[in-house]
């Protein structure tokens, strides 16, 4: 029972992980809360839910509902936040909150309002470790999840663009005084952090085997409060919290109340603020 | 037709009330509440079990907003501790939690909520007409109004300004800066629970929903549309907030659209909000 719980967390807590990441990424490198980001979540499960009802091949529609929520990403950065750079911060959070009302009204009047199912059978075969059922989508899940961030880690710490990032993070007025392109590396930044989110959101819709305009609301709050529970601006802060975040929901539900599921997320959030007022990884500039 | 403008008038009136309370967290002390419905329901859900079980309305109105403010305390106290995005985050947190709790407990009747609340009486008579009630609403409106202007002169208004512009100075000049801050957060829930109390009486019936996370971001709009800190901006951002849904009526299924074009538009023209830094006591006032 306990082993299951923990699996079960471990799954959830790889997707606010993965949507973590882009929260942490933007307000690391902009000091702005993109809070549009699980409307890019629910647009890339349902691109992915559109292309792969039109053609059948779940490669290519894993990869048009990643390309989609990027193209989103990077169109929310020009048109919502770019013009807004330096002002008082709840501005840009007004926006990002009107951007994400656009985006999920737009989603009822394309999609309709109704939930889809995911048009794709998958038939995982589970085994049983230490009396717990796994099946291998909930550890493909974690591998890609693990995956991703991985490859993400690397682009920052490995490639010029990456590195570009990491300096503007720490100071935008000395990255461009050394002549970085800074406008590209907050595009490469919002271009990252959504096809991360698009990534979980279609692993989640395989998952649950359902989409529907309002799937992004909480998993894009729980995000949000996985990479302030680590620390916001600390890469490895977000995977940690999204982690901490996923099991300690799943362990509520299990063994306190199933009905105050989505809160025991936020009572964690809550509890580790009051002790530890940075995050888990708190170092923040 | 008359009995429609006034339902209007009234939700603007309670609204604005409303948005004036997060004005005193957001604009006078400058911080941060994405939790503000959570107040607003439970001035609402305390008032409407009161008088459910046969207490007065003065007595249930006032109560709610003392009931309300002492959540307030609940709240300020362990999240005060954190700043800004931190305290966003936290406040947005309440506000779930609060919700998740309407929907769960037996006494507020779960999700079908709470039915038959009865109407505001005032001696011994019930008020049951529209335009009577908009009177009722505008009374403590005006009230809160003469009470802000007074709050933002005093002293304590000045403490709040001196911290929303840098509270390490604040700290530094003597001023107890977190006591300050509850301070705002008490005052803040209170009035939040009148409006709460007013919305309950004048619907009879509310549910978990009116105070989800949707109503939490449309009062701060409303405070960041009309202006951060601005009086008169604040009342201005209800009655546009309030008047857009019903003007954009007929566009039906694009309303919600043209609804969060409009805030991304409004934010990037004129950040500043409606008012600005612009007084309308100025603007009527004499020029030189």
């Amino acid at each position: 029972m306990l082993i299951q719980q923990l699996i079960n967390g471990l799954v959830s807590g790889c997707v606010y992980a993965l949507v973590a990441l882009g929260y942490t990424m933007i307000f690391g490198i902009l000091g702005i809360v993109n809070f549009a980001q699980g409307e890019i979540y629910m647009f890339g499960a349902f691109t992915a839910v559109l292309t792969l009802a039109a053609t059948g091949n779940i490669w290519l529609a894993s990869a048009a509902g990643i390309a989609v929520a990027c193209v989103l990403g990077v169109l929310l950065e020009r048109i919502a936040f770019r013009p807004l750079r330096g002002m008082h911060p709840l501005i840009p959070l007004i926006s990002a909150i009107g951007a994400s009302i656009f985006l999920s009204s737009l989603a009822r009047l394309l999609f309709g309002p109704e939930d889809r199912a995911f048009p794709f059978e998958f038939h995982p075969s589970s085994f049983y470790f230490y009396g717990a059922q796994i099946n291998q989508l909930q550890l493909a899940i974690i591998a890609v999840s693990v995956g991703l961030m991985a490859i993400l880690t690397l682009f920052l710490n490995m490639t010029k663009h990456g590195k570009a990032i990491i300096a503007v993070a720490m100071d935008s007025d000395a990255a461009r005084l050394s002549g970085i392109n800074v406008n590209r590396a907050y595009e490469i930044t919002f271009l990252l952090g959504s096809a991360l989110s698009g990534a979980a959101g279609i692993m989640m819709a395989i998952y649950y085997n359902s989409t529907s305009p309002s799937m992004g609301l909480l998993p894009g709050l729980k995000g949000f409060s996985a990479a302030i529970l680590g620390g916001v601006g600390s890469i490895p802060g977000a995977i940690i919290g999204g982690l901490v975040l996923g099991i300690a929901e799943n362990l509520g539900a299990a063994y306190i109340s199933s009905s105050f599921k989505d809160a025991f997320a936020f009572i964690a959030l809550v509890l580790v603020l009051i002790l530890l007022p940075r995050g888990i990884m708190g170092s923040r500039k | 037709m008359s009995v429609y403008i006034f339902h209007v008038l009234i939700m603007m009136g309670i609204y604005a009330i409303l948005a004036l309370s997060l004005n005193i967290i957001v604009g006078f002390a400058g911080l941060v509440s994405l939790g503000h419905a959570a107040f607003f329901g439970i001035g609402a859900y305390v008032s409407g079990l009161l008088m459910i079980n046969g207490l007065g309305f003065p007595a249930a109105f006032f109560l709610s907003g003392i009931i309300t403010s002492l959540l307030g305390l609940c709240l300020a106290l362990p999240s005060l501790r954190v700043k800004d995005d931190y305290l966003a985050i936290v406040t947005l947190g309440f506000g779930i939690i609060i919700g998740l709790v309407f929907l769960n407990l037996e006494i507020t009747g779960g999700a079908d909520g709470l039915v038959g609340i009865p109407p505001v009486s005032l001696m011994g008579k019930p008020l049951y007409s529209k335009p009577g009630f908009f009177g009722l609403v505008a009374g403590v409106l005006v009230v809160m109004i003469v009470t802000m202007y007074t709050l933002k002169q005093s002293k304590i208004g000045r403490a709040w300004a001196a911290i929303r512009d840098n509270d390490v100075s604040a700290a530094f000049m003597g001023i107890n800066v977190y006591g300050y801050k509850t301070m705002a957060f008490i005052t803040s829930s209170f009035w939040a629970g009148l409006a709460g109390s007013l919305y309950a009486h004048y619907t009879a019936y509310i549910n978990p929903h009116t105070f989800n996370m949707h109503t939490s971001i449309m009062v701060l709009s409303m405070v960041v549309l009309g202006g951060i800190g601005s009086i008169t901006g604040s009342i201005l951002g209800a009655v546009l907030l309030i008047l857009l849904p019903e003007i954009l009526r007929p566009l039906a299924d694009y309303q919600d659209i043209f609804y969060g074009a409009l805030l991304v538009a409004m934010m990037i023209f004129r950040p500043q909000g409606i008012m600005g830094r612009v007084k309308i006591t100025e603007m009527f006032g004499r020029k030189k």
